[in-house]
């Protein structure tokens, strides 16, 4: 844990500095695991700041502090999922808009080297995303969980109060659908490489 | 990790590659530096949302006592108000009975006591 338990019980008994203290511990990887399940930049913050207030509205109702952490990866989820839900009734083209804020990030970039680093980051993040389409919102915040923030099988399991069994069953059948899709993407690749 | 390895890589080994991918995401989303404004912004909602709460607390007591105060004036009303309804309630016996005692001139009975012991009306 990033912070003492004790300081977790001050904010939970109405302590604002205490509370203070907590979002400063904990808003860098809050607003991290943030960026990589909704993929926007721009909307991290925004997102992040919900997730913060949802935890000042309900950190009394935390049984103990052991339970912080998977506590607050629950809001960050829940928040995620409520900001792709409303992103999803809008109608917006995420990826269209991820591409723009893209463009616009690079041209703030002053150095060719940099603009380049973040056409690449950018690339790399859209092209992930097309993977992930490939399972749903509830799979993919889950593959992104254990694959890219490290999380284990016991913290998932806290996080989503399911048994292990079963999240090992979703996990993997989440894998083999963007697997499959890796696999169709190499083939289009290669069937365009061999008709140039 | 160079980025084009990553779109042309010739090894069709896919569970090592897609391992590959996710630690490549990984670093194409690092950690954004929070702004300035971070912190004061998420205070104002907190603010903003304890008044919410505030005002709705204020107005909830105020609709629960109001509520209170009218339940004990409808008590006192029901207590106060159990006088004999202004209709006619008696049954047909009892209105005879009661007519009966009345001392009317046309209902008074006379009990004669006759020689034998017996009573005639």
């Amino acid at each position: 844990m990033l912070v003492d338990a004790k300081l977790i019980e001050r904010a939970r008994g109405g302590d604002d500095a205490a509370f203070n203290e907590l979002v400063l511990a904990y808003r860098r990887r809050v607003l991290g695991a943030i960026a990589r399940l909704i993929g926007r930049r721009e909307d991290v913050e925004d997102v992040g700041q919900q997730v913060f207030l949802r935890l000042y509205l309900s950190l009394e109702q935390l049984r103990t502090p052991d339970v912080f952490e998977p506590w607050l990866y629950r809001l960050t989820v829940n928040a995620a999922y409520d900001y792709l839900r409303k992103q999803r009734r809008r109608g917006e083209l995420r990826m269209a808009d991820l591409s723009e804020s893209a463009v616009q990030m690079a041209d703030a970039a002053a150095g060719g080297v940099q603009r380049r680093e973040e056409s690449d980051r950018t690339r790399t993040r859209e092209y992930v995303q097309s993977l992930l389409a490939s399972v749903s919102e509830a799979d993919r915040a889950l593959l992104i969980l254990k694959e890219v923030e490290g999380l284990s099988l016991k913290e998932l399991e806290q996080i989503y109060h399911v048994n292990e069994n079963a999240l090992k069953v979703r996990l993997f059948r989440a894998r083999q659908r963007v697997l499959k899709a890796l696999a169709s993407q190499r083939a289009d690749a290669g069937k365009a490489g061999g008709r140039e | 990790m160079a980025e084009n390895d990553l779109f042309n890589h010739p090894q069709p080994d896919l569970e090592s590659e897609l391992d590959r991918i996710f630690a490549a995401y990984r670093e194409a989303c690092p950690a954004p530096e929070p702004s300035p404004n971070f912190m004061p912004l998420l205070w104002e909602k907190i603010e903003a949302r304890r008044s919410v709460s505030y005002s709705f607390g204020r107005l909830t007591r105020a609709f629960i006592t109001a509520a209170a105060a009218i339940c004990l004036l409808l008590v006192v009303l029901q207590s106060t108000s159990r006088t004999q309804p202004a209709f006619y309630t008696q049954t047909y016996i009892e209105a005879l009975a009661a007519s009966a005692s009345d001392s009317s001139p046309y209902t008074e009975i006379s009990l004669y006591e006759l020689p034998g012991g017996d009573t005639y009306q």
